[in-house]
C-alpha cells in the first residue's frame, strides 16, 4: 500500500527531457563506425566481435528511439527534444536537432531497420567490418536528417549519406553492382546539388541571415523566387523518392545490392524523400507547393500507375520489391500534393508501413533467390513444398504491400485515398488502380514461385534459418500490430501534422 | 419454443447484451485460430477439435443473439464501438474516426447464425473428411479465418470495417481455394479468386472515399439517414450505390465478375460448401443489404441490381445446365441463386432476400458436401463419368434429392417459401419481366438440380481403368451425420408457421419497403415450374436423351462459360502484359538512355572498375571523410566571402 502511495501519479510538469538524447542518437552510430576502424579482424573471434559491437551500437540507437517516442508527447507545434548550440554564428548556421510527430516515426523505424540490416548482414565473410562500418556512417546521416531543424545540416548529414551507399551497393552487391553504383552516385550528387542551390538561394534571398529551418519560414520572396525554390527543393526530394522519372537508380540499386543495403535503401533512404517533401515543401513553404501541385499530382499517379503496371510483368524478384516501394512512395507524394490533414496523416504511416514492409520483402525476395539460385521469377514454382516458413512470411510480405487490412499499409493507404479525394479526385481513382494492380501483380507472383508443381532444377531447399525467421517475425509483428493499433503512432503523428500544415499555410 | 422464450418475466433474453453476445460469436473463432497456431498447430486431432468446440460456441452466441433479436425486436441496435483505430481532426470537418465494433441487428443475427451455423457443420465434415489429406491444420486455419472474416462482415458497423473485413474474406477465400496449391489449376484459380474479389475492395475503397467526401460519415447506421437528406445529388447517389455494387458483385459473382466463382470448385468440397452456402459467395448480397438505404434512395440503383441480378440468375442456370464438372455444375446454380436474390433486392424484396439467403444456405451446403462424398468415392468430377449410383448410395443419394429439392423450390422445401414471397413481390409490383425472369429461372434452376442427380444416380457407373465400382461405399458415421442435420435443416429452414414475429419475412425488414403478400398465384407457380422443370429434366437425362446436332455449338458455348473467362484472359494478356513490358523498355531504353551516357562517360574517364576492384576501403573512406571536410570548408568559406560582401 505505501509503495502505491509512493509512486507519484500525474507530475504537475513534465520531466525535461534529457538534454543530449538526440544527439547521442544521432552521433553514436558514427563514433562506433570510428571505433570500429581500430578493431583488428583476423581470428574468426575477433571478426565476432566487430559483429556484436556493430549489433550494439545499433540496438543502442534503437535503445534510444524507443526511449525518445516513450516520452514523446504531443508539443503543441513546437519540437521535442531540441537542442540549438552555437556553430558557425558567422554565417548563421546553428547545431539545430529536434523531432516532432513526423519524425519521431520515421527516426524509430529507421533505428529498427538498421539493427535489421546489422543483423541481417550475417553471411558476409570477408570485409565485414568495412561494411559494418559503412552501414553506421549511413545511420548517422539518416538520422541527422531526420532530425535536422538547420538547411545547412540538414545538407551535411543527406550528403553524408551518399558516399557510404555507394560503397555499401559497389563492394558488396551483384554482378552489375558498379554501373548500379555509379548511378546512384551521380543522380544522388545531382539531386543534392540543387538541394545546396535551393538552400543557398534562400539562404541569400532572406532577410535575416540564417539557416535555421523555423526561422526562415513565411518569408516575403519574389513569387518567381519562391516558386524557384520551391521546384529546387521538390526535385531534390522527388529524386530520392523516388518519383517517375527519376526511379531508374532506385531500381537498378535495389536490384543489384545486398540484402541489408537494398533494405535501407528502400526502407529508410527513400522515406527521406517523402519526408523532406512534407517537413520542407509542404510545412514550409505551402503556398508554393500549392501553385505547382497539379504537377505533383501527375508525377504522383504516373509513379504510382508506373510502379503497378511495371510490377506486373517484372521478372526480377528484387527489382519487383523496388516497384512495390515506388508505387508506395507516389502514394505519398499524392498525399502531399493534396495537403489534406488524414492523407498527411495516412502518408506518415504508410511511409513507416512500407519501410517495415519493404524491409521484409527485401529479406524474404534475398531468401527465396539464394534458395532458387537466380532471382528470375520464372525459374521458380512450387518452392512451398520445401520452404514452408519461406511461403507463408513471402505471403505476408505480400499482404502488407498491396495494403492488405489488418496489416499496417492498409489504415495507411485508405487514410490517403480518403484524404485526398476531396481535392485530388481523378488522382485518387488513379491511385486506387494502382493498387488494384500492384495487388495483381504480389498475388501472382506468390503463384509464381511457391505454388504448382517445383522445377527439377531447384533441387533440396533449405527453409529460413533462425536469424531470417527472427528478423521476418520481427517485422510481421510489427506490421501486425500497427495494423491493428495504428493509434501507437497515430496519436503523435496527428497533432505534429495539424500544426506542420497550419504553420506551411501561415 | 422462442416465444415461450420471450414470455418469460426476466429471463437471460431480457438481461443478456446481444451486442457482447456478437462480440464472443466474432472473436471465438480468431481465439480458435490464435491457439492453434501458437500450441497445437503439431497435432491435427487436437487442432481440428479446437476449431470444433470453439465454432460450437460462436454458433451457440449467434443462436442466443437471435433469439434475444426475437423476443426483442430493435432491442439495443446501436453499435458498440470496441476499438478505435483513429481519431484525428480532418481539418476543415467534424473528427475522423476509424472504429471497430459490432452491430446486433436482425440482419446481422440472420446471417451470423447461417455463417456459424455452417461453418462448425463443414467442420464437423471435414474432421472426417480431410483426415487422410495433407495440411488439415491449415485446413482448419482457413476455415476458422473465414468464419472470423465472414462473422466480421456481418456485424460491421461502418465503412471502414466493411472493407477491412472484406478483405479478410477475400484472404480467406483465396487460402480456401488455393488449399491444394500444388495443383496448377488450383493455385490460378485462387489466384483469379483473389485479383477479382481485391477489384470489388478496391472499388468499395473508392466507394468508401467518395461517400465520405459528400456525407463526412462513415457509419452505417448514421448514413442511413443522411441518404434522403438531399446532400447529394441523385447521380451522386447513383455513383456511390454503383461502387457499392461493384464490390457486392465481385463477392456475390454477378455477371461479368463471376469468373472466380466456377474456379472455386477447386476447394476442397467443405470449403466450397462454406464458400457457396454463407461464405464469401453471400457477403456481397450482405453488403447490398446492409447498406440497403443507399439502393432504396436511387431508382437507378434499384434498377442495376434487378437487372445485373436477373441477368446472372439466367446465365447461372444456363451454364449449369450444360457443364459437365459436378462441382462446377453446382456453382453456377449458386450463381443463379446469388442472382435471384440480388434481382429480389431490387425489386423491393428485402426481407424475401434475406429469406431466400438463409434458405438457401442449407441444401447448397449439402450439396457440395453430397458432391464431396461422391467424388471422392468415384475418384472422378465429371459426370460423363458417373451414373449409377442410386443402387450404391442410397443414403447420400436421398439426401442429395431431398438438397436438390429444396434448392429448387419444391414445395415444401426450404427455398419454396422464399422463391414464392420473391414472386409475390413481383405480382405485386406488376414487373413482367421480373416475373418471367423468376418464372424461368425456377424452371431452369430445377433443372439444372435435377439433371445433376439424374446424371449421377441413375444408369450405369461407366467403367474406368483402376476403378471398381464394386468398392464404392456410401458416407458413415460423421459426414452422414453432417449431412443429415444439413437435410433437416433444408426441409424446415422455410417454415413460416409461426407467424407475427417469428415469421422470418417480418423479422428482417427495411423501413419504407413494405412487406409482399403472400398470393396463392405465387405459391401455385412456383411449386408448378419447380415440379414441372424437375420432372422434364428427370425425363431428359435419366434417360439420356442425346443433345440435337443443332445445339451442340450452344452447349460447346454454355459450358465454356460463353467465354468470358478466355475474354478476360485474352485481356490481360494482350493488354496488360504489353503495357507492363512497354513500360519496362521505356524505363530502360528512354529514361534510363540519359544516365547511361552519364554513366559510361564517367567510366570511360575513370575506369573505375578496376581502380574500384583493387583499392582498399580504408583509403576510401579517409578520402571521403576528406571530402566531407573540403566541402563543408568551401560551403563556410563561400558563405561567408558572399556574407562579408553583403553584410
Amino acid at each position: 500500500m505505501t509503495l502505491l502511495l509512493a509512486v507519484p501519479t500525474t507530475p504537475a510538469t513534465p520531466v525535461a527531457p534529457p538534454a543530449l538524447l538526440l544527439s547521442a542518437m544521432v552521433w553514436v552510430p558514427a563514433l562506433a563506425a570510428i571505433g570500429l576502424l581500430l578493431f583488428p579482424t583476423r581470428t574468426q573471434v575477433q571478426r565476432e566481435r566487430v559483429r556484436s559491437f556493430a549489433i550494439g551500437a545499433a540496438v543502442l540507437t534503437l535503445a534510444f528511439a524507443v526511449f525518445m517516442w516513450y516520452g514523446f508527447r504531443d508539443q503543441s507545434g513546437t519540437y521535442a527534444y531540441e537542442e540549438a548550440r552555437g556553430w558557425l554564428q558567422g554565417i548563421g548556421s546553428s547545431y539545430h536537432l529536434g523531432v516532432d510527430g513526423v519524425s519521431m516515426p520515421l527516426l524509430l523505424l529507421s533505428a529498427l531497420l538498421f539493427v535489421v540490416a546489422v543483423l541481417a548482414s550475417s553471411r558476409l565473410r570477408e570485409q565485414a567490418k568495412e561494411f559494418y562500418i559503412l552501414l553506421l556512417l549511413l545511420e548517422t546521416g539518416v538520422i541527422g536528417a531526420f532530425a535536422s531543424l538547420d538547411y545547412l545540416l540538414f545538407f551535411l548529414f543527406w550528403q553524408l549519406q551518399a558516399v557510404p551507399m555507394f560503397l555499401l551497393i559497389a563492394r558488396f552487391g551483384g554482378p552489375r553492382r558498379l554501373s548500379a553504383a555509379w548511378k546512384f552516385l551521380v543522380v544522388d550528387l545531382a539531386a543534392s546539388a540543387l538541394l545546396l542551390l535551393a538552400i543557398l538561394i534562400l539562404y541569400f534571398k532572406a532577410p535575416v541571415r540564417t539557416f535555421d529551418i523555423s526561422t526562415l519560414h513565411d518569408l516575403a520572396l519574389p513569387a518567381a523566387t519562391a516558386t524557384l525554390i520551391g521546384w529546387l527543393f521538390f526535385i531534390a526530394f522527388a529524386v530520392r523518392l523516388p518519383a517517375f522519372p527519376f526511379h531508374t537508380w532506385f531500381l537498378d540499386a535495389q536490384a543489384e545490392a545486398s540484402a541489408p543495403a537494398a533494405l535501407i535503401l528502400g526502407g529508410v533512404l527513400v522515406k527521406l524523400g517523402g519526408y523532406g517533401i512534407i517537413r520542407v515543401n509542404l510545412g514550409e513553404f505551402q503556398n508554393t507547393f500549392h501553385k505547382f501541385s497539379g504537377a505533383v499530382v501527375v508525377i504522383a499517379v504516373v509513379t504510382v500507375l508506373w510502379g503497378a503496371i511495371a510490377a506486373l510483368a517484372q521478372d526480377d524478384l528484387r527489382r519487383l520489391v523496388g516497384y512495390v516501394v515506388m508505387s508506395h512512395m507516389g502514394l505519398v507524394l499524392l498525399a502531399a500534393a493534396s495537403a489534406a490533414p488524414i492523407a498527411i496523416n495516412g502518408a506518415v504511416l504508410l511511409m513507416v508501413a512500407d519501410g517495415l514492409t519493404a524491409a521484409l520483402l527485401v529479406l524474404m525476395a534475398a531468401a527465396i533467390a539464394e534458395r532458387a539460385g537466380t532471382s528470375s521469377i520464372r525459374a521458380m514454382g512450387g518452392m512451398a513444398a520445401q520452404m514452408g516458413r519461406g511461403a507463408i512470411f513471402w505471403i505476408l510480405a505480400a499482404l502488407a504491400a498491396i495494403g492488405f487490412p489488418g496489416l499496417a499499409s492498409f489504415i495507411g493507404q485508405f487514410m490517403i485515398v480518403v484524404g485526398a479525394y476531396p481535392s485530388q479526385r481523378i488522382a485518387a481513382w488513379l491511385a486506387v488502380l494502382g493498387i488494384l494492380v500492384l495487388a495483381g501483380a504480389m498475388i501472382l507472383t506468390v503463384q509464381r514461385i511457391f505454388f504448382g508443381a517445383t522445377p527439377e532444377r531447384l533441387g533440396r531447399l533449405r527453409d529460413l534459418g533462425t536469424l531470417e525467421l527472427f528478423n521476418a517475425a520481427t517485422l510481421t509483428t510489427l506490421i501486425v500490430l500497427l495494423g491493428v493499433l495504428p493509434a501507437i503512432l497515430m496519436d503523435s503523428i496527428n497533432f505534429s501534422v495539424l500544426s506542420l500544415l497550419s504553420r506551411g499555410g501561415g | 419454443m422462442l416465444a415461450l422464450l420471450a414470455a418469460a418475466p426476466k429471463g437471460p433474453l431480457d438481461t443478456w447484451s446481444p451486442t457482447l453476445l456478437a462480440l464472443f460469436a466474432l472473436l471465438l473463432p480468431l481465439i480458435a485460430l490464435i491457439i492453434v497456431l501458437a500450441f497445437t498447430v503439431d497435432s491435427r486431432r487436437v487442432s481440428a477439435w479446437i476449431a470444433v468446440i470453439f465454432t460450437l460456441a460462436a454458433a451457440a452466441c449467434t443462436v442466443l443473439v437471435v433469439a434475444i433479436e426475437l423476443a426483442h425486436p430493435l432491442h439495443l441496435e446501436r453499435p458498440a464501438t470496441f476499438l478505435t483505430f483513429f481519431t484525428g481532426q480532418s481539418g476543415s470537418a467534424a473528427e475522423f474516426t476509424l472504429q471497430w465494433g459490432v452491430l446486433a441487428d436482425p440482419l446481422a443475427a440472420v446471417m451470423s447464425l447461417t455463417v456459424a451455423l455452417v461453418s462448425l457443420l463443414v467442420q464437423l465434415y471435414a474432421l472426417t473428411f480431410m483426415r487422410r489429406e495433407d495440411g488439415v491444420v491449415r485446413f482448419f486455419c482457413v476455415l476458422l479465418f473465414a468464419t472470423f472474416a465472414m462473422l466480421g462482415v456481418t456485424f460491421s458497423i461502418n465503412y471502414f470495417e466493411m472493407l477491412l473485413f472484406f478483405g479478410l474474406v477475400t484472404l480467406s477465400t483465396y487460402l480456401m481455394i488455393g488449399h491444394w496449391w500444388q495443383r496448377e489449376e488450383a493455385a490460378a484459380a485462387a489466384s483469379r479468386a483473389f485479383i477479382v474479389s481485391a477489384f470489388g475492395d478496391i472499388a468499395l475503397l473508392a466507394g468508401v472515399a467518395y461517400i465520405y467526401f459528400r456525407f463526412n460519415e462513415l457509419n452505417f447506421q448514421a448514413l442511413s439517414g443522411h441518404y434522403t437528406g438531399g446532400r447529394v445529388s441523385a447521380n451522386g447517389l447513383f455513383i456511390m450505390a454503383i461502387l457499392v455494387f461493384i464490390a457486392a458483385a465481385a463477392k456475390s459473382a454477378q455477371f461479368p465478375l463471376h469468373v472466380w466463382l466456377s474456379g472455386s470448385a477447386q476447394a476442397p468440397a467443405p470449403a466450397a460448401a462454406l464458400i457457396h452456402s454463407a461464405g464469401s459467395a453471400l457477403c456481397g448480397v450482405y453488403l447490398i443489404a446492409r447498406t440497403y438505404g443507399l439502393f432504396h434512395v436511387s431508382p437507378r440503383g434499384l434498377a442495376l441490381l434487378a437487372i445485373a441480378g436477373g441477368l446472372t440468375a439466367v446465365l447461372g442456370v444456363l451454364w449449369a445446365l450444360f457443364q459437365d464438372n459436378l462441382k462446377r455444375a453446382i456453382a453456377y446454380t449458386t450463381m443463379s441463386e446469388l442472382g435471384l436474390m440480388v434481382l429480389a433486392l431490387g425489386i423491393g424484396a428485402y426481407g424475401a432476400s434475406i429469406f431466400e439467403l438463409f434458405a438457401h444456405a442449407w441444401p447448397k451446403a449439402l450439396l457440395f458436401l453430397a458432391a464431396g462424398v461422391i467424388i471422392r468415392e468415384l475418384r472422378t468430377e465429371r459426370m460423363a463419368e458417373m451414373g449409377g449410383l442410386w443402387r450404391r448410395m442410397r443414403f447420400t443419394g436421398w439426401l442429395m434429392a431431398i438438397a436438390v429439392a429444396a434448392a429448387a423450390g419444391v414445395p415444401p422445401f426450404s427455398t419454396f417459401w422464399s422463391k414464392d414471397t420473391i414472386l409475390s413481390k413481383a405480382l405485386d409490383l406488376g414487373s413482367p419481366l421480373a416475373i418471367a425472369v423468376i418464372t424461368l429461372v425456377t424452371f431452369l434452376g430445377a433443372m439444372a438440380l435435377v439433371r445433376i442427380l439424374a446424371l449421377v444416380f441413375t444408369g450405369e457407373t461407366a467403367r474406368r481403368r483402376r476403378f471398381e465400382p464394386d468398392r464404392i461405399r456410401d458416407a458413415g458415421g460423421r459426414i452422414a451425420f453432417t449431412m443429415a442435420v444439413l437435410a433437416i435443416a433444408s426441409l424446415v429452414s422455410g417454415i413460416r408457421g409461426f407467424g407475427g414475429r417469428t415469421d422470418p419475412i417480418a423479422f428482417v425488414t427495411f423501413p419504407g419497403v413494405s412487406l409482399p403478400n403472400s398470393h396463392f398465384v405465387a405459391a401455385g407457380v412456383i411449386a408448378a415450374t419447380a415440379v414441372l422443370g424437375a420432372l422434364v429434366a428427370f425425363v431428359v437425362f435419366a434417360r439420356r436423351v442425346p443433345l440435337p446436332a443443332a445445339l451442340q455449338p450452344v452447349s460447346h458455348a454454355m459450358g465454356e462459360g460463353l467465354f468470358v473467362d478466355r475474354a478476360y484472359r485474352l485481356a490481360a494478356v494482350g493488354i496488360v502484359l504489353p503495357a507492363s513490358r512497354a513500360a519496362s523498355w521505356v524505363e530502360t531504353r528512354v529514361v534510363d538512355g540519359a544516365l547511361d551516357l552519364v554513366g559510361e562517360s564517367i567510366e570511360f574517364a575513370g575506369q573505375p572498375r578496376r581502380w574500384l576492384a583493387e583499392v582498399r576501403i580504408r583509403p576510401l573512406l579517409i578520402g571521403f571523410f576528406a571530402a566531407v571536410v573540403a566541402l563543408g570548408t568551401l560551403a563556410i568559406v563561400l558563405a561567408g566571402g558572399i556574407i562579408g560582401k553583403t553584410g
